[in-house]
């Protein structure tokens, strides 16, 4: 079932997600990216049911964007957590979404960040969050060994733990993981962690 | 989904707009909020010279005593007073409502308002939100036609008597009525029958508790005896109070001074010309 | 559960003599999972008035971002700040045109009024006035807060020792409520200085 996560590190944010589309028992897909880059140092790894998930976090990518299109400058991570949330919480008065945001940035001031919104558009600012039933194990793990001074390699030690204990100890836990990170250089895939590769058709 | 640039103030009148959410979150098992209710006993009763009204002072919030002291007489006009009992946010709304209509009739006319002016409105309202604007009120009030005296039920049903009770402690507090009640009471008599009526529903109804208010109406005068009886005092209260010898752990204190509030006054009119 | 267990919160107001003293938890939890120690419920409207928002988070932030607006379309029109009884009307007014589908959260409203005179009140969720000479309290751990206040409470306390009293009645509670505590955050407002401290608590 689904993981979502993230850390705060010195200069720099990282998200991770699993990768399966489930639906009840079955798997449709095993290379679903649910981070999506939202611009140029903005990720927003998003959990939750499929279709709003998709729906909504590209109707803020895109109002983001028109945003910058017309000012000419970028959004902070602040002010795109805080219109995402107001436009979750307005949603929510007609039809229910149900959507999970961390949203990850990087600014310049204000330097890396992250943000919990959750699918009742609760915001805040944190140093380490998690989604769906990974939460569970991967929350307690980033508790024991978070640091905020970690640098790159550990924070990305750090994931490894948190996904090797969801494998571990999930009954239901998913094989593939996708691990996005943003600094001052922008946001961008770091790595993944596979266990099952999709088999395409061509190859059979 | 994008809403106007800003939310403006509303015009008036109730917003449904977060009751879908609201329906969501009940959905997934979460329990819907109780509210503030007065569980109550209100009275009131019709003497020689106009009207008594009486009430207790408990608010509670399901089983907790949320106000010892709250006031549940509320100013109508300045002949009329209603007693509220059931959820404390809709008496108290729909009295002031009614109230600020009462005073613009007023401005409007000229006239002293009637009672049977703020039963209507009153009525109206309720019997158009079907019972959903859980008020019970005991109107009562003293106008050119004499006194009156109404109840008013939740569902916008009126009774016109003379006397009345009202709320979860009713049942106490007529059975008090019953026995004694007469008609041309004396003020002090009557006074005394409303206290008693109270009084019963305080200490027989555990939604009923505290002191007990009274307003007295006669023609052209009012008295409104807040605290008229205070028959629950607290007894323990010890009269050093507590004291603390272990000073609290604190992470982070942050200070920040205030400038003086400077008072301004006006320096006569020439001031202001241009 | 009741939906105001959700997220669990703890808030309580005390008069003194010409000062008041608000404080709050600091927990954000989603039903018994920590999300933030660090949630912040007692917001400044002015520098003499302050509202304490216990229960659902997303309506806290929703209810405050409103409530700041009308304030600042008050001060534009008005050129000066709202007084506390003014704001409590008005609090009270946008909670009860929501009365059939409510904002789900109780506030607590304190401020200096004229002559520094401490005004206290809290409301339930549809806007019923509660005003009060000497605390008032809201939340998941108001239950145990009314013993504590009730007990600790004195008439005419001065700042310092105010303060005292109203962290240990908040500390002494939360200790007894599951949803809420990890440390408090307490104001001390006199009529010329605003005294802003985190409590520490315990971490279970």
């Amino acid at each position: 079932m689904e993981c979502v996560f993230g850390l705060v590190g010195n200069g720099f944010a990282i998200v991770a997600a699993d990768t399966s589309a489930v639906h009840s028992i079955l798997v449709h897909k095993n290379n679903e990216d649910k981070i999506m880059v939202l611009d140029s140092h903005k990720l927003v790894a998003a959990s939750g049911e499929p279709g709003d998930r998709v729906q909504f976090t590209e109707y803020v990518q895109k109002n983001v964007s028109l945003y910058q299109f017309r000012n000419g400058i970028p959004l902070t991570t602040s002010a795109a957590a805080n219109f995402t949330r107001g436009e979750l919480a307005t949603a929510l008065r007609k039809n229910p979404y149900s959507v999970n945001i961390l949203m990850a940035g990087y600014d310049k001031e204000a330097g890396a960040s992250l943000y919990y919104i959750d699918y009742i558009a609760t915001l805040h600012k944190v140093d380490k969050g998690a989604f769906g039933y990974g939460s569970y194990f991967s929350l307690s793990t980033m508790d024991r060994h978070y640091r905020s001074d970690m640098t790159v390699e550990e924070a990305i030690e750090l994931v490894d733990k948190c996904i090797l204990e969801i494998r571990s100890r999930l009954v239901i836990a998913p094989p593939n993981f996708i691990i996005k990170i943003v600094d001052k250089n922008g946001a961008r895939v770091h790595a993944t962690r596979q266990s099952v590769q999709d088999v395409t058709t061509a190859a059979v | 989904m994008s809403q106007s640039a800003v939310d403006v103030p509303p015009k008036g009148g109730f917003s449904f707009d977060m009751c879908k959410r609201n329906d969501m979150l009940i959905q997934k098992g979460l329990k819907a909020p109780s509210f503030l209710k007065t569980g109550t006993t209100i009275v009131g009763l019709i003497f020689q010279d106009g009207v008594i009204l009486g009430a207790d002072t408990r608010a509670t919030e399901g089983p907790i005593v949320a106000d010892k002291n709250c006031e549940k007489i509320h100013y109508m006009a300045p002949n009329i007073y209603c007693c509220g009992a059931g959820t404390a946010a809709d008496t108290e709304a729909v009295t002031d409502m009614v109230s600020s209509q009462l005073r613009l009739h007023r401005y409007q006319t000229g006239r002293d308002s009637r009672v049977i002016t703020a039963l209507t409105l009153l009525k109206k309202h309720l019997f158009s939100y079907q019972g959903h604007v859980s008020a019970a009120l005991v109107l009562g009030g003293v106008d050119i036609t004499g006194p009156h005296l109404h109840t008013i039920y939740p569902h916008g049903s009126t009774d016109t008597l003379p006397f009345a009770t009202m709320g979860s402690g009713s049942l106490a507090a007529m059975s008090v009525f019953e026995a004694k009640y007469k008609e041309g009471l004396t003020r002090d008599e009557g006074i005394k029958l409303v206290a008693e009526a109270i009084c019963s529903g305080i200490f027989n109804d555990l939604g009923s508790g505290s002191n007990v208010d009274i307003c007295v109406i006669t023609k052209g005068n009012k008295e409104y005896l807040r605290n008229y009886m205070e028959p629950n005092p607290r007894t323990y209260v010890s009269s050093k109070g507590y004291s603390f010898t272990k000073k609290t752990e604190v992470l982070l204190t942050k200070i920040t001074p205030l400038m003086e509030r400077v008072e301004i006054t006006e320096v006569g009119g020439e001031a202001m010309e241009e | 559960m009741s939906i105001f267990e959700y997220n669990g919160s703890a808030v309580v107001a005390m008069v003194g003599k010409n000062c008041f003293a608000i404080a709050s938890d600091r927990r954000l939890g989603v039903q018994l999972q920590t999300i933030a120690t660090d949630f912040q419920r007692i917001f400044k409207i002015h520098d003499h008035l302050f509202i304490g928002l216990s229960g659902l988070a997303t309506d806290v932030q929703t209810l405050y971002q409103r409530l700041v607006f009308r304030h600042k379309l008050y001060q534009l029109r008005e050129e000066r700040d709202m007084k506390p009884d003014t704001f409590a009307s008005l609090v009270s007014a946008i909670l009860y045109e929501k009365r059939f589908g409510p904002y789900l959260c109780q506030p607590v409203i304190a401020g200096l009024g004229e002559d520094n005179k401490p005004f206290i009140c809290t409301m339930d969720s549809i806007g019923a006035k509660e005003l009060a000479k000497d605390f008032v309290v809201s939340g998941t751990a108001s239950e145990s807060l009314y013993g504590a206040c009730e007990a600790m409470y004195k008439p005419d306390m001065e700042a310092e020792e105010l303060f005292e009293t109203i962290s240990q009645a908040l500390l002494s509670s939360v200790d007894r409520d599951c949803l809420s505590g990890w440390g408090g955050h307490v104001y001390v407002v006199t009529p010329n200085e605003v005294k802003e401290r985190i409590l520490k608590g315990r971490m279970d």
